[in-house]
């Protein structure tokens, strides 16, 4: 844990005692996750890994329309990408697929720069709508394109040459590099001199822009950065499944699932994201058998946590106790 | 009298058929205080807005410290060092007040995180908000709001500081103490350009006062010419004299 910031006449505080608490459970899970395949059995596995990956993507939504305002319904391009990257590297070009899954964030990253590039010119709305239709016509291309077998999709045949055992090691060692890199990558940039900046653009970014922020050199990274996030997730996730398809990687159900992780759990925090993903992730666990009853649940859920708690489950948990897991703030402590 | 700032030329901005400002021109001249008058829609606001470059004039020009600034986006014109506030306050709201602050000084100003604490914790405490350093910005009361537009644009260490209405809404007590601030302000060099409706407070400080109509200049010199001026009486006060 660091010390506080002390300067010649004011000193500045930015750890409570919940959050040295809850960083070191997040540590100690982080460690954990990657000793499963040897006391947990498959099942439990399974959970974490799709847990991990439900948590990253949102956790990357949240920085996207939390933070920087992009409302985007069309992240799935990027788990898409990110899927069929890690399918063609270790599939098709022999590369070792545990490698492969770490290079597999560069497709997402190059292909998130045109894609903004496009997209930056729409504004609210017309953004989001944007972003949706991207990812469809991503979904198409690759239907299209017999290298990857169209439709059909792919199966990642090369796994069976590893053992469950070395596979259920691989997998979750990749899990916790993914919640380290999308979660703690998070929580670093929001601590640092940028993640005030972004602070101050979710806030107002008229403001910001008029006190020196960048906002649209910021917004430009943030998009590629919550691509390269979201890209990762889905190379974890769909190593996992052992088989894409266009239909499963591109499926637009991925942005409702982010919009109501994010505003169930509590939109602009990094706390929230993570609650949301848990609420969701254990929702589908054991209501999920109701199929359309339960969606409609999850729906009227999403609507009134946006009526009336729009910060969320986060923010109606501060207002019993101010105990924050990753504070972000900088508190001016003394003033001498 | 100092060389000049701050120079306009032929500023004209329409929004459809409604001509905002009409081929303005000022000068702005280092170390003083100019006042900005007008009714309201005169287009003192959208003068503003064009020289921190929130919005783009349909024609002139505007320079500053010798140079146009062309196409500059807002952020760069804030870090050359053009400061300003809002009519209505636009604090960010989830943050706390030190950390309005420190989002000037590191990025306007350029200043080290490390450098930037001590800096805004002494500008906190000459704008009369230090007690509220930890507060969410969005809970202050409007004097606390409007005194931390004020510091926040310090912060950024501007030299030139455009001031919008910051003394709109406060009873007589608190924009004396906020005229006391913007006195202090002047004292230390930054130029200031303050557009505002409460005279008297204008009146106080400005060395020289400009006045807007429906987007043109109609007068300009000391705020006791200008207040003698029959067309301001006429347009300003609704004296007919």
């Amino acid at each position: 844990m660091e010390a506080p910031v002390t300067h010649p006449s004011v000193t500045v505080q930015r750890q409570t005692t919940s959050s040295k608490a809850a960083l070191t459970l997040a540590a100690l899970i982080v460690l954990t996750i990657p000793t499963m395949p040897f006391w947990a059995s498959g099942g439990y596995i399974r959970w974490a890994v799709e847990l991990s990956c439900l948590i990253a993507i949102a956790q990357m939504w949240n920085l996207l329309a939390g933070y920087a305002g992009l409302l985007s319904v069309g992240q799935q391009a990027f788990i898409g990408a990110g899927g069929y990257a890690l399918f063609v590297l270790a599939g098709k070009l022999g590369v070792n697929p545990f490698a492969a899954v770490i290079l597999s964030v560069g497709l997402p990253f190059v292909l998130a720069i045109p894609f903004y590039l496009l997209l930056k010119r729409l504004d609210g709305p017309y953004f989001a709508i944007g972003t949706w239709v991207v990812a469809e016509a991503l979904r198409l291309l690759t239907s299209n394109i017999s290298y990857v077998n169209g439709g059909g999709g792919l199966s990642l045949r090369v796994m069976a040459e590893y053992s469950q055992h070395q596979r259920a090691i691989g997998i979750t060692i990749l899990s916790a590099v993914l919640l380290l890199l999308t979660v703690g990558g998070t929580y670093w940039l929001l601590r640092s001199r940028h993640g005030l900046a972004l602070t101050a653009m979710r806030d107002d970014p008229v403001a910001a822009e008029s006190q020196g922020v960048n906002v649209a050199r910021l917004r430009f990274l943030i998009y590629i950065a919550a691509a390269a996030g979201t890209g990762l997730a889905g190379a974890v996730y769909y190593m996992a499944q052992l088989r894409i398809t266009p239909e499963s990687g591109f499926d637009p159900y991925w942005a409702s699932i982010c919009i109501f992780v994010v505003m169930v759990g509590g939109i602009g925090r990094i706390e929230g994201a993570i609650i949301g993903a848990l609420v969701y992730f254990f929702a589908t666990r054991f209501f999920g058998q109701y199929g359309a009853t339960y969606l409609i649940v999850l729906g009227l859920l999403t609507m009134f946590m946006a009526l009336y708690a729009p910060g969320g489950i986060w923010s109606l948990l501060t207002k019993i106790r101010d105990w924050p897991w990753f504070p972000t703030a900088r508190l001016l402590v003394r003033n001498r | 009298m100092s060389a000049v700032l701050l120079s306009v030329r032929g500023l004209t901005k329409s929004y459809g058929v409604v001509r905002v400002l009409d081929r303005v021109d000022l000068d702005v001249y280092g170390g003083e205080v100019l006042g900005i008058l007008g009714p309201n829609g005169a287009g003192k606001t959208t003068l503003f807005n064009v020289i921190s470059g929130d919005i783009r004039p349909q024609a002139g020009t505007v320079e500053y410290s010798g140079a146009a600034l062309g196409d500059e986006a807002p952020f760069q014109r804030a870090r050359r060092g053009i400061g300003r506030t809002y009519q209505i306050p636009r604090p960010y709201a989830a943050m706390t007040t030190f950390e309005n602050l420190l989002v000037a000084a590191m990025f306007s100003a350029g200043r080290r995180e490390r450098d930037a604490y001590a800096h805004c914790a002494a500008i906190l405490h000459d704008c009369g908000i230090a007690e509220r350093a930890n507060l969410q910005a969005g809970s202050l009361t409007l004097l606390d709001r409007k005194r931390l537009e004020l510091a926040r644009a310090l912060a950024g260490e501007p030299k030139i500081l455009l001031l919008d209405e910051i003394a709109g809404g406060l009873t007589d007590e608190e924009s004396r103490t906020l005229v006391e601030l913007v006195r202090r302000i002047r004292d230390k060099g930054i130029t200031i350009v303050w557009i505002e409706h409460v005279l008297h407070a204008i009146m106080a400080v400005a060395d020289r006062v400009i006045v807007l109509s429906f987007g043109q200049k109609i007068a300009e010199g000391s705020p006791s010419e200008v207040m003698a001026d029959p067309e301001v009486r006429r347009v300003y006060m609704g004296i007919e004299v």
